[in-house]
């Protein structure tokens, strides 16, 4: 009893030391809240469905800032990723009869396998050169499932998948929680020793190099750990809508990805989250308005991108928040001295 | 500025909370979803066909069910579906919890469908497909009767019966030429864009074509948006083709026929040209799609039956258009939802299904029957045939689109029955084939 006391207590004591003090910590806890908390207010299937797809967009879009992001490897089709996630996982599901708690996480290995694939040839290539190589690689495999359609079903995908489960809240609760965890993860993962080597190849890869270390390794890395997450969100995906089919590699899914995270803010984690989690909600929001839906949904991203080129999380948390010059802990914009050092705000 | 700014984002997401939890307005009446692509033609026929359909039955007062008349309300949902399948799902959710519709017509791109039918198969609602025609969509129905039995193919017949009437329509130019022009077996060049779905229509030419007494004498891929088509057309020139099997359904089928035209192709065009059954084919091709014969649904002046001249007066008067086949949403309302309605007195699907799987009934296209499989389950999928749908093939004939098959007294075989649809001309051969 007393060791669970001690937990408490020390629970408490970290949200009030690290989470009440900053507001973007405490907007995020919020939301984490108000996502497990949701069903308690409403239980709208379609609500429920939106929130589920946008848990699933949004590990998506973080595990394309996982890699390009973070790594600066600019990749334009990793829509790959997704519809080898969604296949592998439908596949095995379909042909082998693996359940989805198996053939979900399979189908991210799958996608780990995809990653190295491509990360082998795209090593040597860098920025427009390397773009617009993995932006063949969807299309070349749309083709491959086209000329197998006995294998993939051609152009009306697999169908008949199972969900994790038949119960409205019983997805809901795995998915979201699913998001969280995965998030969390790949948001520890960039704030770990190798997060850090990431960041510094895309800062200056040649003096990574010259400090010893292993680039092409890293860079391996971050694309396969990059294909595994994309790879869990195509299963989940798959799962959730029953089917696999060749619009998972559309040219439009790998350009929504990089639409997320540069509208929310790349090098972030929690930036191409947080512009799934009001993107596309937005887009059924304006289904009022269906003739110019796709247009105010494009005046908007071009809007926030105009005035805030470095996306709306980094805008925001920069008239929320402000770094201390001196040991570059984050404090409420209001302070004037830093809550560590007591160094000056400027 | 920070309190308006504010403002704004307050009144955004209550907007946004509104939209989502609360279902549209308005009780007491036969919701019916319609659900398509709207930005595009596809999607526009389906709404136009329905809107149709509702204005007529309400003018009369509504729907009897039972004791009661009950007004049609449509509720128009844009799917989305050719550039993002989550929207089409997200669209027919919504149908389903927000609007609460009692049915769903429409429906178009395949995979789209087929995920939209897994939606409305959960909330046990009848959809009724007006556009997709993959068999699959029928084989679940059979395949598991108790899921999916709520799905109907409204239109059109499957795309197994598509390539069928294709070669059918290309048998009778065929027989023509012969005739007419003299030649012993008639050669003939597929040309088909650049798509996937096209290969199996490619393939099963190959194997048809000379069983059918024809040689095939090549094949040519253009791009699906081909804007010069001429060293293929120069290519078939060389071959001696006498006739021309097309499969476009992109803009190629412009270019491809205005080329062919300008250049004098001795050859006929037959098979199947999305863009030559649009009004405007005419003008994008400045004429010289002359003679070109299509497979189509509707086209002025054809008539399958007693309905088929009111339809199409009501509709292009109306919409200032012909009829595209997904504007059918109109026959699957009035013909087939509403007859099956009154006729049980009840909104209960599944009294509903079992009185429409038992029906045959003229709509404005011909005559709707529904399937059963080899083993006798019921497919939902539509009977196809002399007697049944057979559409037609239509021809541009000096600016005006004619139907010019099913011929008068046309019999498929000994056993058929004699089709006569009223309004089919002459088939006439381009003139430059006369040397």
């Amino acid at each position: 009893m007393g060791l669970v006391g001690w937990y408490v207590k020390k629970f408490f004591r970290l949200i009030r030391g690290e989470v009440l003090v900053l507001p973007s910590r405490i907007i995020v806890g919020l939301f984490v809240v108000f996502l497990l908390g949701l069903p308690l207010i409403s239980q709208n299937p379609y609500l429920i469905r939106i929130l589920i797809l946008t848990s699933i967009f949004a590990i998506l879009a973080a595990s394309w800032d996982l890699l390009s992001g973070f790594t600066g490897q600019m990749n334009f089709g990793h829509a790959l990723f997704f519809g080898v996630g969604a296949y592998a996982s439908a596949l095995l599901h379909i042909n082998v009869h693996i359940p989805p708690w198996g053939s979900i996480p399979l189908g991210g290995v799958a996608a780990v396998l995809a990653g190295l694939i491509i990360g082998i040839p795209c090593l040597r290539l860098k920025h427009t050169y390397l773009a617009l190589t993995t932006l063949a690689f969807p299309i070349i495999l749309t083709g491959i499932i086209f000329a197998l359609p006995d294998l993939t079903g051609g152009e009306l995908g697999i169908s008949g998948l199972q969900r994790l489960t038949n119960s409205l809240l019983g997805n809901y609760y795995i998915y979201i929680i699913l998001f969280l965890v995965l998030s969390v993860i790949m948001w520890k993962i960039t704030d770990s020793h190798t997060g850090i080597i990431f960041h510094a190849i895309r800062e200056d890869e040649l003096a990574v190099k010259a400090a010893g270390i292993n680039t092409t390794r890293y860079k391996l890395l971050a694309f396969c750990l990059s294909g595994l997450f994309a790879g869990i969100s195509g299963g989940l995906y798959a799962h959730y809508m029953r089917i696999a089919g060749p619009s998972t590699l559309e040219v439009s899914m790998s350009f929504s990805v990089v639409i997320w995270a540069v509208f929310g803010g790349m090098v972030t984690i929690y930036g191409p989250i947080a512009a799934v989690f009001i993107l596309f909600p937005l887009l059924e929001f304006v289904r009022f308005w269906p003739e110019y839906r796709t247009m105010i949904f494009a005046v908007v991203i071009l809007l926030i991108l105009l005035y805030m080129p470095e996306g709306l999380i980094h805008w925001a948390r920069d008239k929320m928040e402000k770094q201390c010059p001196r040991c570059k802990i984050r404090n409420v914009a209001t302070r004037k001295n830093c809550r560590v050092c007591t160094a000056a705000l400027d | 500025m920070k309190k308006f700014t504010f403002g704004w984002n307050v009144l955004f997401t209550v907007g946004l909370v509104l939209m989502m939890c609360f279902s549209a307005w308005g009780a007491g009446t036969i919701k019916i979803g319609v659900i398509g692509p709207m930005n595009f033609m596809q999607g526009k026929g389906h709404w136009n066909g329905a809107l149709m359909a509702a204005d007529e039955i309400n003018a009369k007062g509504g729907v009897q069910v039972g004791k009661e008349k009950i007004k049609i309300e449509l509720v128009k949902s844009d799917s989305n579906e050719f550039l993002n399948v989550t929207d089409a799902t997200n669209a027919m959710e919504r149908l389903m919890t927000q609007d609460k519709v009692d049915f769903v017509v429409g429906g178009f791109r395949t995979e789209a469908v087929l995920a939209m039918q897994d939606i409305a198969m959960d909330y046990k609602k009848l959809f009724i497909g007006c556009g997709a025609a993959h068999p699959e969509l029928c084989l679940r129905v059979a395949k598991n009767y108790d899921r999916y039995k709520y799905f109907f193919r409204g239109t059109p017949f499957n795309s197994g019966f598509l390539v069928r009437t294709c070669f059918l329509q290309m048998g009778y130019v065929g027989e023509l030429l012969k005739n007419t022009l003299k030649i012993p077996k008639v050669k003939v060049a597929l040309v088909a864009e650049k798509a996937i779905w096209v290969d199996p229509m490619i393939e099963a030419a190959k194997g048809v074509i000379p069983k059918m007494g024809m040689e095939v004498v090549g094949v040519w891929r253009p791009s699906a948006t081909a804007t010069d088509v001429t060293s293929e057309l120069s290519a078939i020139q060389k071959s001696g083709a006498n006739m021309i099997f097309t499969v476009f359904s992109a803009s190629v089928g412009i270019t491809f026929a205005r080329q062919a035209g300008e250049l004098k192709i001795p050859a006929v065009q037959v098979g199947i040209n999305v863009e030559g059954q649009k009004d405007g084919f005419w003008e994008a091709t400045k004429g010289m799609g002359n003679y070109i014969l299509t497979m189509d649904t509707y086209v002025h002046g054809v008539e399958y039956n007693d309905l088929t001249k009111k339809f199409m007066d009501t509709y292009e008067k109306r919409f200032k258009e012909t009829p595209t086949y997904t504007a059918d949403t109109y026959a699957a309302i009035v013909y087939s939802l509403v007859p099956s309605i009154e006729a049980v007195g009840s909104l209960d699907a599944n009294k509903i299904i079992a009185h429409m799987e038992n029906r045959e009934y003229v709509v404005p296209s011909g005559k709707i029957k529904y399937y059963k499989d080899a083993q006798g389950k019921q497919t939902h999928d539509l009977a196809w045939g002399p007697g049944y749908l057979t559409s037609l093939g239509v021809q541009w004939q000096d600016g005006k689109l004619v139907g010019v098959w099913p011929p008068p007294k046309w019999k498929m075989d000994a056993n058929s029955p004699e089709l006569n649809y009223k309004g089919i001309q002459p088939y006439k051969i381009p003139p430059w084939m006369h040397k």
